[in-house]
């Protein structure tokens, strides 16, 4: 196949949706950017699209996009992707056989044509929304079956399950105190029910479509297909570079205090204390209103929003920090570990009880302040500022136990005044002895 | 005149050396680390190279100073001029034995006369033997928040164990009011009974006293260092 023919198929298919090839070059680009390549690799990207298409024939490779227990802000959020769009021509090359939200048809036919999928195997499942197992799983239940079967059901055969939104990835805001309905995340659900199937997470409420196209390319046209398809774990890894949280480390290897536009400000130490203030206005450092930039691994200031036009930080929102996810760790949720959201640092909780760490911490260190100075005023009124109170003739402990007495009291000079005026000379006439001798030394 | 001698021996220079690292550093830790938390304006590219710095000098002032007390020697108790290896002041002592309720009523006004014991009283032993921990679990979680290290697998680690970065900053964060709490204490104890330990920590100002024998457990004399006044 040679390369002409190749960009023929394709510009062919993107000129007849009005898709210039330079938009799509730059559509690469960006891609590339949210994978955590650099703007360089576009050609590549662009190839593997084009080798892609021009393999596909139609054999697309079929995806199940499932909702748990969601909002559909991620479906909504990678709807919001302005047509005409080459991110749409890129998804006409996977199968999206089911989807609740964006499905035209519903019933029993679609529920048909998903277990189909499912039958037929090499598919991808993208998970929206947690997973509820409080109230025996019955706060989802689609096709009357709960959230918890479908996912089992879907993940078992799948090449890969795409954990969409923080949500997915562990449960997102619902596993947040006093989480009743006990959610947590695809990754928990399928360790629980011992399903090997590789879990890619791509957390944030909502997630950056972007991100999810990025996955996907990868995925599905720079050769993570072949492994997912051999169940080839560590090749999937490979291919998206997976941290041990299973996130795609180019996407959520760093913070975003990291690329942050207003780091400068941060580092000189010039920051908004209030909203509506002259700081504002200038657009500096969000840090002392909560953003939680320093600790969200993202890189939503390299991406952006909605085809690069802004981002919350732009925006003047301190970060939120939603894509804070632990897949290993429901309790590790974004509203349990950032709220509230505009302080510095979480609440915390003992039962129903909240508190403010500060609060708590600084109240305990004044509590033993005040004590301390009650102490001191103790220590004075019982006489001991000046050299301590006496010293006692016998420990308590060597008086009741004569036979196993630490102390050699025979020595002591406690309490026994011609003793100690002994003892007192013996060591006055040592000091006299060494002078002696030092002045001796002296004169030779 | 009730307290023991203050001699040289109770703390040998290297360790009025670590001491003064231990109070400078953290010194600029306390402050520079609330600047962090609280900012103000123009501190912060400042108090974090400040922090940073400092915890990393109280962190290897404080594995220096457990390291030295396997090879330098001080003196077991006060009011005496001899000396073992200083790691053995730090292990329970004969002359402290049995004496922790005593040390405890003696604080709480319930006893009336000074305990005997060690260098260190049995409460205090305790607690000083609490900061070296302190120091190592606040320079892995200052190690687990700094953009460098964190990613590291040993803190990644500490990271999970803790339930992430937030906790990891709270754990933080409260561990520098257990210093303070720690330095209230220890001020209050150290100078509540005159300041001539502070001369001899700080200055390594000796001054007479009581003379202790730490073999025979008792006092033994008084030694007025009368020589020093002419």
């Amino acid at each position: 196949m040679s390369e002409a023919t190749a960009n023929f198929g394709l510009v062919d298919a993107l000129e007849a949706r009005g898709i210039s090839r330079r938009s799509f070059l730059k559509f690469c680009g960006s891609l590339a950017v949210a994978a955590g390549l650099s703007a360089t690799a576009a050609p590549r990207v662009a190839m593997a699209l084009e080798t892609e298409l021009e393999n596909a024939k139609g054999g697309l490779f079929p995806v199940l996009w499932i909702e748990g227990a969601s909002c559909t802000g991620c479906t909504e959020s990678f709807a919001q992707i302005e047509t005409p769009d080459v991110g749409k021509v890129v998804l006409e090359l996977i199968a999206l056989n089911y989807s609740d939200v964006l499905c035209a048809g519903a019933g029993h036919s679609l529920e048909a044509a998903k277990e189909e999928t499912i039958q037929n195997g090499n598919y991808v499942v993208v998970y929206e929304g947690g997973i509820t197992q409080g109230f025996g799983s019955n706060t989802l239940r689609v096709a009357m079956e709960t959230g918890e079967e479908i996912l089992v059901h879907a993940a078992e055969n799948a090449a890969a399950v795409i954990a969409l939104g923080s949500c997915a990835v562990n449960g997102g805001w619902m596993a947040a105190y006093p989480n009743p309905a006990e959610a947590t995340g695809v990754s928990g659900i399928l360790k629980k029910h011992s399903i090997a199937t590789p879990v890619v997470n791509i957390p944030g409420c909502p997630a950056n479509p972007e991100w999810l196209m990025s996955v996907l390319v990868q995925v599905l046209m720079m050769g993570g297909a072949e492994g997912l398809l051999a169940g080839d774990v560590p090749a999937v890894v490979k291919t998206l570079g997976l941290n041990d949280e299973g996130k795609p480390q180019g996407i959520f290897g760093e913070t975003i205090h990291d690329n942050c536009e207003r780091r400068g400000h941060f580092e000189n130490g010039e920051f908004v204390y209030e909203f509506g203030s002259k700081e504002e206005e200038l657009g500096y450092c969000l840090y002392p209103l909560g953003c939680k930039g320093p600790q969200t691994k993202a890189n939503c200031g390299v991406t952006m929003w909605n085809n690069r036009r802004s981002w919350c930080i732009q925006a003047g929102s301190p970060c939120l920090g939603c894509c804070e996810a632990n897949p290993n760790d429901p309790g590790d949720n974004w509203v349990e570990v950032n709220t509230p959201f505009y302080k510095r640092d979480r609440d915390l909780h003992i039962g129903d009880w909240f508190f403010r760490p500060t609060v708590v911490a600084a109240g305990l260190t004044g509590i033993v302040g005040a004590a301390i100075l009650i102490h001191r005023f103790g220590m004075k009124k019982a006489g001991r500022m000046d050299g301590g109170a006496d010293f006692e003739p016998i420990r308590a402990w060597d008086a009741k136990n004569p036979d196993r007495s630490i102390g050699q009291y025979e020595y002591s000079v406690m309490g026994d005044p011609v003793k100690m005026k002994a003892a007192q000379e013996e060591i006055a006439k040592q000091y006299e002895v060494a002078e002696e001798a030092a002045a001796e030394d002296e004169g030779r | 005149m009730a307290h023991l001698a203050h001699y040289k021996e109770a703390h040998p220079l290297p360790f009025v050396i670590t001491h003064w690292i231990n109070l400078v550093a953290m010194a600029i830790l306390i402050i520079s680390g609330l600047l962090i938390h609280f900012p103000v304006p123009i501190s912060m590219g400042i108090a974090r190279g400040l922090h940073i710095f400092a915890g990393i000098v109280l962190v290897i002032n404080c594995l220096v100073r457990v390291i030295m007390a396997f090879f330098v020697r001080s003196a077991p108790t006060a009011g005496t001029r001899e000396t073992v290896k200083d790691y053995k002041t730090w292990l329970p002592q004969k002359d402290n034995r049995h004496q922790g309720g005593a040390w405890v009523k003696y604080y709480l006004f319930m006893k009336k006369d000074h305990p005997l014991g060690a260098k260190l009283g049995v409460p205090q032993k305790i607690s000083y033997l609490l900061i070296p921990i302190l120091i190592i679990l606040m320079g892995i979680s200052g190690l687990c928040l700094w953009a460098p290290t964190a990613p590291s697998g040993f803190c990644q680690f500490f990271l999970n164990l803790v339930g992430g970065a937030m906790s990891m900053r709270i754990i933080h964060y409260f561990g520098m009011y257990v210093f303070i709490i720690f330095l209230f204490i220890h001020v209050h104890l150290a100078t509540a009974e005159g300041n001539e330990p502070v001369k001899l920590m700080f200055l390594r100002k000796e001054h007479g006293g009581l003379v202790y024998d730490p073999d025979k457990h008792v006092i033994v004399g008084e030694d007025k260092m009368e020589h020093l006044e002419h």
